[in-house]
């Protein structure tokens, strides 16, 4: 990563923004915290001394664009010509061409709008009177004429919807209310009544009906006739206007061959410009010069500059530094590149957080001891195979490349440990073991774990020791429980354990606990320690408060050295567990009459073993990488390397496969 | 989920925040006080207060920012309870904020209605808290009609539709009565899906209240509203404990406030009403302070129930009432050996 500057004459900051954007490699920083934070070092070239000046009255960006008029002109054509508008990069660039293609584009919008309103008010229309119709059709089962009950000269007659609580309420003190009342229909909570009021008592009745909070069922005046034909005459003006708005929608299409092109470069533009007005809200502005920052990936630093220097000469400053300051705030974000194999476990990585910059990127180890620890636990030809069809199926079919992609090769581990182990299905009748049966050599199986464990964790502290040696720090790195210090006192435990166990420690228990003890004494004096190697001081904050921290950081450290190693035991445990499983349901298969019914239940019993036991072990996996590995090695304090564009470059949920 | 699992948690964090509420010794010293900004510096200085108040200076606080502050302070105790709950249960409880921010939109709607801008309620606390809208439109309203509109999307939206049908004219007495009459339907539709223990324990509580309050609708309605008999009838709330359908028809019908005085004086609810005058100034206090002790028996009676919690939301209710009231005394210079007759709380 190279810390980028650029800085240019205002008139240039929209073409600049826009090419940024699409050439879609740069992180944006927000300039104004930059500038204020003096973290930056602008090696300003001689000649360009006026800058420096230009720093004095720096003031931020203030959009006042509003592109949702345009975004409602652009959103009526797509709906208008049937289209589904994407990004096309054809029509990306770097000039002024928005304003032009929009004022283009409005033009046609004023021959259209006429059309498209046409549209709205035939489909409010037609709502209307699918409205009528509904309504109309609660008087289906009378012999009433609609002109009849419109006219009535006394009386008059109402469709009203009330909640039946309140019709409830209307229903037991009829005896008070100046109507006639049928009930037509009961729905949804809702009771749906005729009333009929003699006139003069009409505005007694509407009070007790708005005391029930009533909604008018609105009968249509214009049409007239029985029940059915009134339904016969709306349902064919309802065909109608359904036709009118096809014809509407055909003389559309002819204008959407022209035009259609037009709408897409404006969409393109669009975003483009939304994009560059969002880049400069991060910029700084001076009297005459802007001032833009950014990380960029040491591969790309060369193709923006040349491109700057394509479109704006010499006008242009564009200046590449080294990252200095990689303290947390300042770092640059971090981007993984990692092989295709063992890309998809990225995204579990981000879940814990990214490698800081300069850390280590822990995706190949995660990656391997993963997949082995998956496999080791979920060992069987047939149902790894199930995963990996999964895991394909998700990937080519969903947008969640990364989780299909994990499962695939996790599916790949299993069905690898399953020829290690000859489990096809769970049964180990059909295929011999290449390596070893589970459930006839169980100590084998939890030694194996644990062995596995102590392997594992060694790696993490390799990895410990290169970050901590990377980012120089003398503190943590050599007396540091992850460190040195703590990487020789678990050596210790486990040689020492082991003697003990095979009988082979021939000096005495006392010298590995001699040695731990010491150890564990540098680790608690690790800062004073620290402090006298490099010289500066030798307590950060009071060395009260330090020591009761380092005092129970020892009890921590005797406690997690042991249950991290012990913890392993779960590998063998659950790779047995799995062969259980499937014992029991075999039982079960077995005790049954009818083969059928037993073959049934393996199915069952494989599809359970699949979803449940796949599920724990991808949780236990996750868990043993994140708790007793992570732990030791993996801060994931990093940001992401996330450039502006308009692709979502860099955006590594969606390349994986 | 049994009743120990579902409500030991809460009932205990109930039990020590009822500990903070306001003590005797609270409310006689603060009647005693002489302004609002020594009312608010003995709140942040000897009460849970404090937790709202920490960052107010009180030196210059003034009346209505000093109440809103106080209602936020309720907020706060309801969302912590909301927390010990799950599904059914923490729907319910929620609901239970129906009943304030409807307080607030009425009085809102009422204002919008006399031509005042909706803006300067924007501190209102629990606008929003149930129906779960975007509030800066509720803030933007010209008319009744906008606040319906704004609405939409929420729990009261389809009560309201009514409203706005047709030929709508701006109507606030008819806002007011939808928005009331809804809580009622949201709040039964809710606790049916409560544990049966629970949905009787509610009935009863909940039943009370509305047979105090339905008794205060007709006897304002009597007295005071030109209201038809079946207008009063349709606008009570029919969740009543002891006074049924039919004891609140006859209520209706009754032909003069004395037949009424005369029914209401043969249920228990006779206390509401008294021969002295003094029935229209304390009707209100007898009722919430008969709410008070019932909910406390009913507290002691009910131990692992939904009750506690809806208790509790009440208690606080009248505490902010109290306060609000002790501010408005002192305010209006109203002494001491006065003002207390005001409150719920009993000293």
């Amino acid at each position: 990563m190279k810390i980028t500057s650029i800085i240019g004459k205002l008139t240039d900051l929209d073409k600049v923004s826009r090419l940024i954007v699409i050439n879609g490699s740069t992180h944006i920083l927000n300039a104004i915290s930059e500038l204020n934070s003096n973290n930056l070092n602008l090696s300003v070239p001689q000649k360009h001394m006026q800058i420096l000046q230009e720093l004095v009255n720096i003031k931020p960006y203030i959009s006042g664009r509003d592109f949702s008029g345009d975004e409602g002109i652009i959103r009526l054509f797509e709906d208008l010509f049937n289209l589904k508008l994407k990004i096309c990069e054809d029509y990306l660039c770097v000039g002024d061409e928005y304003e032009n293609t929009m004022a283009e584009l409005r033009k046609v919008h004023e021959d259209v709008r006429h059309i498209s309103e046409d549209m709205a008010e035939r489909a409010a229309n037609i709502e209307k009177l699918q409205q009528y119709l509904n309504n109309v059709s609660y008087l289906r089962n009378t012999d009433l004429r609609l002109e009849e009950i419109n006219n009535l000269n006394f009386m008059k007659f109402r469709l009203l919807m009330l909640s039946n609580e309140n019709f409830k309420k209307l229903k037991l003190n009829i005896e008070n209310v100046p109507a006639i009342i049928f009930q037509a229909a009961v729905f949804n909570g809702n009771t749906v009544i005729a009333s009929i009021t003699p006139k003069s008592l009409e505005e007694e009745a509407e009070r007790i009906f708005i005391s029930l909070n009533y909604k008018e069922l609105e009968l249509p005046q214009e049409f007239s006739g029985t029940i059915e034909d009134v339904i016969n005459q709306i349902n064919a003006k309802i065909s109608n206007e359904k036709r009118q708005v096809e014809e509407l929608r055909e003389s559309v299409a002819e204008m959407s061959r022209t035009y259609s092109d037009t709408v897409f470069k404006a969409y393109t533009l669009l975003e483009l410009e939304k994009k560059a007005e969002k880049l400069k809200q991060e910029t700084a502005l001076g009297s005459s010069m802007f001032f833009v920052f950014g990380f960029v990936p040491e591969s790309e630093v060369e193709g923006v500059r040349i491109e700057l220097k394509q479109y704006f000469g010499e006008s242009i400053i564009f200046i590449a530094d080294d990252v200095e300051d990689k303290r947390l705030g300042n770092a640059p974000p971090t981007k993984m590149k990692n092989i295709s194999l063992f890309k998809p476990f990225e995204s579990l990585i981000s879940m814990y957080g990214m490698p800081s910059y300069g850390e280590k990127d822990p995706t190949p180890f995660f990656a391997l001891s993963y997949m082995l620890m998956f496999g080791a636990m979920f060992g069987d030809m047939g149902q790894g195979l199930i995963i990996l069809l999964a895991g394909l199926l998700i990937s080519y079919r969903t947008a969640n490349k990364s989780f299909g992609g994990i499962l695939t090769r996790l599916g790949v581990s299993s069905m690898i440990f399953g020829a290690l182990y000859g489990s096809i299905f769970g049964s180990e009748e059909l295929m011999g073991a290449l390596l070893i049966r589970p459930m006839a050599n169980i100590n084998t199986m939890l030694i194996g774990a644990i062995v596995l464990g102590i392997i594992l964790i060694t790696i993490s502290y390799m990895y410990s020791l290169l970050n901590h040696y990377s980012s120089g720090n003398i503190e943590e790195g050599l007396f540091g429980r992850e460190g040195l210090t703590g990487f020789l006192f678990f050596l210790t435990l486990v040689f020492g354990a082991l003697g003990k166990a095979t009988g082979e420690l021939t000096v005495g228990i006392g010298l590995p606990i001699g040695i731990m003890v010491v150890l564990l004494l540098i680790m608690v004096f690790k800062q004073p320690l620290a402090g006298m190697l490099t010289g500066r001081r030798l307590y950060e904050d009071s060395p009260g408060d330090y020591y009761i921290e380092a005092g129970f950081g020892v009890i921590e450290t005797i406690l997690s050295v042991a249950s991290n190693i012990i913890s392993f035991i779960r590998v063998g445990a659950f790779a047995l567990n799995h062969v259980g499983l499937y014992i029991a349901f075999a039982a079960m298969a077995e005790m049954l009459n009818s083969k059928t019914a037993g073959i049934m239940v393996l199915i069952i019993g494989n599809i359970f073993i699949i979803g449940l036991e796949g599920l724990i072990v991808f949780i236990q996996s996750l868990r043993l990488e994140y708790y007793e590995l992570f732990s030791k090695y993996y801060s994931g304090y990093g940001v992401e390397y996330k450039p502006v564009g308009l692709f979502g470059k860099g955006d590594s949920g969606n390349e994986m496969v | 989920m049994d009743n120990v699992t579902r409500f030991a948690a809460v009932n205990t964090k109930i039990k020590s925040m009822e500990g903070e509420l306001l003590k005797d010794e609270d409310y006689t010293l603060l009647l005693g006080l002489e302004s609002v900004t020594e009312v608010a510096g003995y709140l942040k200085e000897r009460t849970a207060y404090s937790e709202v108040l920490a960052e107010v200076d009180t030196g210059t606080i003034h009346r209505g920012m000093l109440e809103n502050l106080i209602k936020q302070k309720m907020v706060k105790s309801i969302d912590r309870i909301i927390h010990y709950f799950t599904g059914d249960y923490k729907s319910f409880v929620k609901t239970l904020y129906a009943k304030y921010e409807i307080e607030e939109l009425k009085i809102l709607a009422r204002a919008v209605y006399n031509g005042k801008d909706a803006a300067a309620f924007r501190n209102n606390v629990f606008v929003g808290k149930h129906s779960r809208i975007d509030t800066s439109k509720i803030y933007e309203a010209k008319y009744i009609r906008d606040i319906i509109y704004a609405l939409q999307g929420s729990e009261f939206y389809k009560f309201l539709i009514p409203l706005i049908d047709g030929d709508f004219s701006e109507n606030p007495f008819r806002f007011e009565m939808v928005m009331d009459m809804s809580y009622y339907s949201i709040l039964q539709n809710k606790w049916s899906k409560l544990e049966k223990q629970d949905i009787k324990a509610l009935e009863q509580a909940q039943g009370i209240i509305a047979d105090l309050l339905n008794i205060q609708w007709i006897y304002r309605g009597i007295k005071f509203y030109r209201l038809s008999p079946e207008e009063l009838l349709n606008y009570t709330i029919n969740i009543g404990y002891r006074l049924d359908f039919n004891m609140l028809k006859t209520l209706c019908y009754s032909k003069s406030l004395e037949e009424f005085n005369r029914i209401v004086k043969s249920t228990r609810y006779g206390f509401m009403l008294k021969d002295d005058g003094t029935t229209d100034i304390y009707m209100e206090r007898r009722m919430e302070r008969y709410i008070y002790f019932e909910l406390k028996s009913m507290m002691k009676n009910n131990a692992l129930s939904i009750i506690s919690t809806f208790a509790f939301i009440i208690f606080l209710q009248f505490e902010v009432k109290d306060i609000i009231s002790i501010i408005e005394a002192i305010r209006y210079k109203v002494p001491a050996d006065q003002a207390y007759k005001y409150i719920v709380k009993k000293i």
